[in-house]
């Protein structure tokens, strides 16, 4: 008995004396301060779990003196994926993924939930500035020479990651089931359908029947919020452990950076606060003054009279196949996934290959051209291959054969 | 002999091999029946491209043969056999017509295809047929002219000269015609001015098959340019309530009184004129003094008409409006086909030029037209009161970048 007293009394004096150096060290000035100071269970998990040391090691690592406002587009872009997977998680409360629902659950979001129409054009300003963030945050990195081994891994992630943006895109472009959404991605699809290969599988895998239809909906609803966001989380956890093992990149041209800069916190922690808060006022800024248009309900049976872009990407689409046709599309295409191989071939830290500039060069400008031709047409609604009387032919001579 | 069996099997190959696939079952059915008939019948010997021509026709699909019209002897291999007792070789326009209507103008015959029997008796009294049973004038189409002498193809069959988008063309044939249309002093460009009709638009661009094509208007096997004082009961046949309008008012009596050539005084024929709303008056003193009374009910008519008309577009475009915003709709359309009812009726009753009428029209238009502007105003409210939510966003933004820029500039210190 006295025994189970003696032990009973060490436990109790063991767990006032932890608690009493939480409290203490509660009064270090950290973020953890308040869970600290009022958590039972914070110290016991600390303890285990070093956070709280973790925490100050990250804070305090240190950044190359080169490091300086362009680097924070990488950070931009985390920024604009977490806000639209917070909008994009608010949406899905109201959003219905069925081809006689979406329009109008959309309708709905628009006009009877209490700032559903900021959450919506939120998440649709900010799909089309991730793909500006992301393509000028590749941009810096192609032009400072960052893809270069060690990092080609980062780089082809990064690259991946592109390509998930371009997706998730993509199949959003579909849900408003809208006749600019419905034809948009029938004549994207009809495009890739004559490329030979895998262009008619691929077509249809993501169509599920003969044409866009409810089917095509459920299986780009499902890519959109379920398969997209699994894999874009890998690669962005991926993406951030390859950058945090290898260091930012060294200027152009040099092996290793020479000077230690400022530590993450408070330094570069206040850039990246006031950047977002910048970023975060244009996106609610676009979203009020331009907001999203939506067009008659989609209907298979009636294209309208022209194609409303609402996305970069889709301008740059249409753009390549009404001037360039499928082939233009494909090869643009094929140049954007070509880049995946620049760090083959260029592999000397000191040295410019001038050919992988080019492509470079080449995918960056052609881009900003196509989108701003693009941005500036007005395109006309899908060939369907009507008549009009004027094309009747002349009366063909009575008489078979 | 057995040369002229292989012969047979020969030509009948032959003929097959080139036949179209894409027929009806019935067809090929039919077809099967006369390829099995052919190792008998002599007339493909030599005739294959007319047995190609005519077996893809509804003659060949019941059963009719060669001999049925031509006559001979299709169990003779041999020509001069084949072509002796019945035959008559190929006839001409004349005895074309009586051959058609030896079987078309018998009743026991047609009834079970359910087919008119009047078309000879028709033909008699149309303008073709005046030429040529009349006046024996073989410029004058016979039925093979429209119907092909082969391939005679049922009226719903898109291939046929009779389909409803191919009887312009097959008019055209002849009636394009300058050299033999010069002889009757008709002019040349019916067809193109019917191609950018409204009723041409509405049958070849819209494939709406209500639109008249010429044997709309003309008719048919009795085809015949209405008079003058058939034009309104000819139009009226599709647009009824127009023409009941036209009636009651001033210039249906003018028209019953023979001193008006019906619609196509303001529409013209072939190319059935619109008269948009704002050159209303400006048709009106076509015919009618400028300062007359008539001429001034002229210039009423076209501001109620047009008052509706922008009234009908601004509803238009505010429901777009709304659309565009993500507004529910579905009862503003609604009340907009109301409107658009109203206003279709005023297209029609101006003919009557009954102005009270066309007030209280325009006054429901104008009524509905408000109504949904109005909604399209509260939505754009709505988005201007969205706007204020950048005061706050950008009074914090700034406040963020001041406070942050001193602090940068402080730890740089």
């Amino acid at each position: 008995m006295a025994s189970l007293i003696n032990r009973t009394r060490d436990v109790l004096s063991r767990w006032r004396r932890r608690f009493r150096d939480d409290l203490k060290a509660s009064t270090d000035a950290s973020f953890l301060t308040m869970p600290r100071f009022f958590g039972l269970l914070y110290g016991p998990i600390d303890r285990s779990l070093p956070i709280d040391q973790a925490l100050r090691k990250a804070l305090a690592y240190r950044l190359p003196a080169h490091v300086g406002w362009r680097h924070a587009l990488g950070g931009v872009a985390y920024l604009l994926f977490m806000v639209m997977v917070v909008t994009g998680v608010l949406l899905s409360l109201h959003y219905r993924p069925s081809s006689e629902e979406a329009y109008g659950s959309i309708q709905h979001i628009v006009t009877g939930v209490t700032f559903g129409w900021l959450v919506r054009d939120v998440h649709v300003w900010s799909a089309t500035l991730i793909v500006i963030v992301v393509l000028a945050h590749m941009a810096r990195v192609f032009f400072d020479g960052a893809y270069k081994p060690p990092r080609e891994t980062s780089w082809l992630i990064g690259l991946m990651l592109l390509f998930v943006v371009l997706a998730f895109g993509a199949t959003g472009y579909l849900l408003p089931w809208d006749q600019w959404a419905y034809w948009t991605v029938t004549e994207v699809l009809n495009t890739i359908a004559v490329l030979p290969l895998l262009g008619g599988v691929i077509v249809t895998a993501l169509t599920g029947d003969a044409f866009v239809s409810g089917a095509t909906l459920s299986r780009f609803f499902a890519l959109h919020v379920i398969i997209l966001p699994w894999i874009a989380f890998a690669l962005l956890i991926f993406h951030f452990r390859m950058i945090r093992t290898q260091g930012v990149a060294p200027p152009r041209g040099k092996a290793k950076s020479e000077t230690e800069g400022h530590s993450f916190f408070p330094h570069h922690l206040l850039r990246s606060f006031l950047v977002s808060v910048v970023v975060l006022a244009i996106v609610i800024s676009l979203a009020t003054l331009f907001p999203r248009p939506l067009a008659a309900p989609a209907s298979p049976v009636e294209p309208p009279g022209e194609l409303v872009s609402t996305w970069v990407v889709v301008d740059v689409s249409l753009a390549l196949i009404r001037f360039f046709g499928p082939w233009g599309f494909a090869l643009f295409t094929l140049l954007g996934l070509s880049m995946a191989f620049i760090p083959l071939f260029d592999r000397h830290p000191e040295r410019r290959h001038r050919p992988v500039t080019a492509v470079g060069v080449v995918f960056f400008v052609g881009f900003a051209i196509l989108w701003l031709v693009g941005h500036q047409l007005r395109f006309a609604g899908p060939d369907v291959g009507a008549p009009t009387a004027t094309e009747i032919a002349e009366p063909a001579q009575s008489g078979l054969p | 002999m057995k040369l002229g069996w292989i012969a047979v099997a020969v030509a009948t190959v032959a003929v097959f091999g080139e036949s179209p696939g894409a027929l009806s079952i019935t067809v090929q059915d039919a077809q099967s029946q006369v390829a099995a008939a052919d190792s008998v019948y002599g007339c493909v010997l030599c005739h294959a491209d007319k047995r190609r021509a005519f077996i893809e026709g509804i003659h060949s699909e019941r059963g009719i043969g060669c001999h049925d019209c031509h006559g001979g002897d299709p169990a003779s291999l041999e020509a001069v056999t084949a072509h002796s007792g019945t035959y008559i070789g190929t006839p001409d326009k004349l005895a074309t017509v009586e051959l058609c209507g030896s079987c078309h103008s018998d009743p026991d015959r047609m009834r079970q295809y359910g087919l008119q029997v009047g078309q000879v008796a028709e033909f008699r009294t149309s303008r073709h047929g005046q030429l040529l049973l009349g006046e024996r004038n073989t410029d004058a189409p016979t039925c093979t002219n429209c119907h092909d002498a082969h391939t005679i193809l049922t009226p719903d069959n898109a291939r046929s000269n009779v389909h409803p988008t191919n009887i312009p063309g097959t008019c055209a044939g002849c009636h394009q015609d300058e050299s033999l249309m010069a002889k009757y002093g008709l002019s040349t460009d019916q067809f193109e001015l019917y191609r950018a009709s409204a009723h041409g638009v509405g049958l070849f661009e819209r494939q709406n098959f209500a639109a008249p094509s010429c044997v709309g208007c003309h008719g048919s096997h009795a085809a015949m340019p209405p008079q003058v004082s058939e034009i309104a009961n000819v139009c009226g046949q599709c647009h009824v309530l127009v023409r009941r309008a036209f009636d009651a008012g001033p210039h249906g009596a003018a028209d019953r009184a023979g001193n008006l050539p019906g619609c196509t005084a303001c529409h013209s024929n072939h190319e059935t004129e619109r008269v948009p709303p704002d050159t209303i008056a400006e048709t009106c003193v076509e015919c009618h003094d400028a300062e007359s009374r008539a001429a001034q009910l002229g210039v009423e008519a076209e501001e109620l008409i047009v008052a509706a008309q922008n009234d009908l577009q601004a509803a238009d475009e505010a429901i777009e409006e709304l659309v565009v915003a993500g507004w529910q709709v579905g009862d503003l359309q609604f009340r907009y086909q109301t409107a658009l009812t109203d206003y279709l009726q005023i297209a029609e009753f101006q003919h009557s030029l009954d102005v009270e009428q066309l007030e209280d029209l325009g006054r429901r238009v104008g009524s509905i037209s408000r109504d949904i502007r109005a909604t399209a105003e509260v939505s754009a409210e709505q988005r201007w009161e969205h706007k204020l939510l950048l005061v706050p966003v950008w009074f914090l933004t700034l406040s963020a970048i001041v406070l942050g820029w001193f602090k940068l500039r402080s730890l740089k210190e």
